[in-house]
């Protein structure tokens, strides 16, 4: 019994590092695609001051994607403007914001932000998009991919790039 | 080496050398000239036409490397099948590794495990590039592309292509000098066989083939021109040698002539003066004598009158003293000197003569020797008991003389030549008529100095031959006074004027006493000197009212003597007259500067000195 168990211990103790670095992956590929998508979008006019204001980004539940941006987007430049990322807390409105990442833990404010102008909202949950993201995270055979509402882009001002929808999992009211 | 000496040789292989040379030359450089454009050209548009595929396929498939989704990035590499060149295509992810991969069907090997900084490479067959994928700054992987240039195909069918092209153009210069060969080289090749045939035979009646009207054509009318020259320039060389040669010979046979004439006439003379000395007691017989000297004498007088004439010709100092005289009177002067000889051959004359009052401007003296020199031939010429005629009338501005007579003729061909100085139509020496071959040519000489023309007409030898003279004489009717055509040749020696007192000077003693003689038996008193002072001193004792002196005389000459004698006041008013063997005009001019009355040309006629002693 207690080779058998310390067998099994053994074998969590080798998974353990596993899952982590799993995990690890999924939380870097989606600050990864978080910042690619700022290349594919345009906003409309008048949601930036000035030529070179920066692209606001805010995280609202998901402190591990936060610091993952956090630790990639110094120093880099999209469209020709820098890019700023902050954390938003449960009931923060989402003023002066470009992109809004509400992460699985903050499911429920989802609703909250949905008819905001100009707000590129992505979210990481089954039926997200019927919420009012605009893209949403989903899992296909363990990898990370996208799905895109269209329609709802349009309504909110904002333009997503053709190219990124040809490899998005799933386009929703676009034109095929 | 022989290739070059067989090319150095002719010029058909010259140009053939050169036309083919110059084609095959430009060629080549044109071929490698286009060659080595054409592959650069070709590359640069390979990559260029690669880098922009790949840009393209970057630009399509960066979605798919942004999101990394290789499904997406292996479907748009799949869209490579289109391009057959294409073997191997790639993309990297950012970090270098492998992302998505496509290989043409039947490609061998595959695009390296690891992504390498942007490089193009070419080697012989195959273009190899990375190129990064940046999207907003940001790289986002590489694209690898491999593909067949197809540069080795492409130069094995160009130079196939050129090779084609070169045969053809050979064979079109081939044609072509094939042509020129025709055009040119064939007229020069024309143009040289001439001339060497020239060289090598000496014959300039060969001409080059003229085939075409550019240079080489004028060249071989160049050559033609330059042979004809010739030809006609060694003709001309060779019938000037013959006309020498024969005048040569004609001169030799004159000279043999001259010897024997003057000779001839000697036997009969010493003849007769044995008959003198031994028949004293018979005047018939001593008569007789007389008549043959007289005669002989006569003959050879003629002879070296026209020996005179004769190099008068030849110096071209012959020369017509013209003047206004009677037609009939000069014929019949003529006729006179001739019918004592036609009677003494038995020959019947047939006269006719114009009426008297036909003036003509001609030179008497020279126009009757014409008719006498035509009429003795015809004497001459026919046998005892022939018959001659003589007819000489004036037509239509014209002076037509006929002489026609039986005899020998002239053999056909040389009716002009016997016009020839010295020419002897028969050249047997032995005829006692034979002359010395000048008289003809001294008739034509006179009758064309008169600006008419002498032709002879014979049926051929042995019928007889016909001689005409034509001369014009424009305007010839008036009347005037006529002077007397020309004086008998010996007149009887009884109508003499006397009572003279006559100096002879002269240094040929039997001349200037024989002459002394004869004018002694005239009835005058005379006195003869050898040389100039004697003369003169003889002058002034004997004071002769008549002077014969010689121009060439001793110690001094005629024309100072006759200076002299002209200050003497016992002869300044004597009649001088000038003897000399010399008659150019010079010589009377300067006689009459001399002081002299009268010029006698040696041998002096006893009639010429009657005449003048008369009028004395």
């Amino acid at each position: 019994m207690k080779r058998s168990f310390t067998r099994i211990v053994v074998a969590l103790l080798l998974l353990a590092p596993l899952a982590a670095t799993g995990q690890a992956l999924e939380r870097e590929v989606k600050a990864a695609f978080l910042f690619k998508f700022l290349s594919f979008v345009e906003w409309p006019q008048g949601a930036f001051a000035r030529p070179d204001s920066p692209i606001a980004l805010g995280v609202l539940g998901a402190d591990e994607v936060l610091d993952e941006l956090l630790r990639i987007v110094p120093g880099r430049v999209v469209q020709g403007r820098p890019i700023t990322v902050r954390r938003l807390y449960y009931g923060e409105p989402a003023s002066g914001l470009h992109l809004l990442f509400v992460g699985r833990a903050a499911g429920s404010a989802l609703p909250g932000y949905a008819e905001r102008e100009g707000l590129l909202l992505v979210a990481e949950q089954p039926g997200a998009l019927e919420q009012g993201a605009i893209i949403n995270f989903v899992s296909v055979d363990g990898r990370v991919r996208f799905e895109v509402a269209v329609d709802a882009a349009e309504r909110r001002g904002l333009r997503v790039s053709s190219r990124m929808l040809s490899v998005a999992e799933y386009v929703r009211g676009g034109k095929p | 080496m022989r290739l070059w000496q067989a090319i150095r040789r002719s010029v058909r292989r010259k140009t053939m050398a050169v036309v083919l040379a110059t084609t095959l030359v430009a060629l080549l450089v044109n071929a490698a000239a286009m060659l080595v454009y054409e592959v650069g050209a070709l590359r640069e548009a390979q990559v260029a036409d690669l880098l922009t595929q790949a840009e393209i396929l970057g630009r399509a498939s960066a979605p798919a490397l942004a999101f990394k989704d290789n499904r997406e990035a292996a479907q748009d590499l799949a869209m490579l099948r289109a391009r057959a060149d294409i073997e191997h295509a790639a993309f990297y992810a950012a970090d270098g590794s492998l992302f998505a991969v496509y290989s043409a069907p039947g490609a061998s090997g595959g695009p390296p495990e690891r992504a390498q900084s942007a490089a193009i490479d070419v080697d012989a067959d195959r273009i190899t590039l990375f190129q990064p994928i940046i999207e907003d700054r940001e790289t986002l992987g590489t694209v690898y592309l491999r593909a067949r240039s197809g540069l080795r195909e492409r130069v094995v069918g160009y130079l196939g292509i050129l090779g084609a092209v070169m045969a053809l153009a050979l064979a079109v210069a081939w044609l072509l000098s094939l042509w020129l060969q025709r055009a040119v080289t064939r007229p020069i090749q024309a143009v040289a066989a001439a001339a060497r045939e020239v060289f090598e035979r000496r014959d300039f009646s060969v001409r080059a083939e003229k085939s075409t009207e550019d240079e080489i054509g004028v060249l071989a009318e160049a050559l033609n021109r330059m042979l004809a020259d010739l030809e006609r320039e060694m003709g001309e060389r060779r019938e000037a040698e013959g006309a020498l040669k024969a005048a040569d010979r004609r001169k030799d046979e004159f000279l043999a002539t001259l010897a024997h004439e003057l000779r001839n006439p000697l036997a009969p003379i010493r003849n007769a003066l044995y008959i003198m000395q031994t028949a004293r007691d018979n005047p018939a017989a001593e008569a007789e004598a007389r008549a043959i000297i007289e005669r002989q004498l006569q003959q050879m007088v003629r002879l070296v009158d026209d020996l005179l004439d004769v190099s008068r010709i030849t110096t071209g100092k012959l020369a017509l003293r013209r003047e206004r005289v009677d037609l009939r009177a000069v014929a019949a002067s003529a006729l006179e000197a001739i019918e004592p000889l036609a009677r003494a051959r038995g020959h019947r004359l047939s006269v006719e003569l114009p009426p008297e009052g036909i003036i003509v401007n001609a030179d008497p003296t020279r126009l009757s020797q014409v008719f006498l020199n035509l009429l003795n031939n015809a004497v001459k010429f026919t046998d005892p008991g022939g018959r001659i005629e003589f007819h000489v009338a004036a037509e239509r501005g014209e002076l037509v003389a006929r002489v026609r007579d039986s005899g020998v003729g002239i053999p056909p061909g040389m009716s002009d030549e016997i016009f020839e100085m010295f020419a002897q139509a028969d050249r047997s020496l032995e005829r006692s008529t034979m002359g010395l071959g000048v008289g003809l040519s001294l008739a034509r000489r006179l009758v064309e100095l008169h600006g008419g023309t002498i032709e002879a007409k014979s049926a051929g030898a042995g019928r007889g031959s016909e001689f005409m003279v034509r001369i014009p004489i424009p305007g010839t009717q008036a009347q005037l006074p006529v002077r007397e055509a020309a004086e008998p040749l010996v007149s009887p020696a009884s109508a003499v004027a006397q009572g003279h007192r006559i100096l002879l000077a002269d240094d040929n003693q039997d001349f200037a006493n024989s002459l002394a003689a004869v004018l002694r038996r005239m009835g005058n008193e005379v006195r003869v000197e050898h040389d100039g002072p004697a003369a003169l001193s003889a002058a002034e004792n004997f004071r002769p009212d008549v002077a014969f002196l010689d121009i060439g005389l001793p110690r001094m000459n005629g024309f100072d003597l006759a200076r002299r004698l002209r200050a003497l006041p016992v002869t300044a008013h004597s009649v001088l007259v000038a003897v000399t063997g010399w008659g150019q005009p010079a010589d009377r001019q300067l006689a009459k500067e001399a002081g002299f009355d009268d010029y006698m040309v040696k041998p002096v006629e006893i009639a010429r000195i009657q005449a003048l002693l008369r009028a004395t």
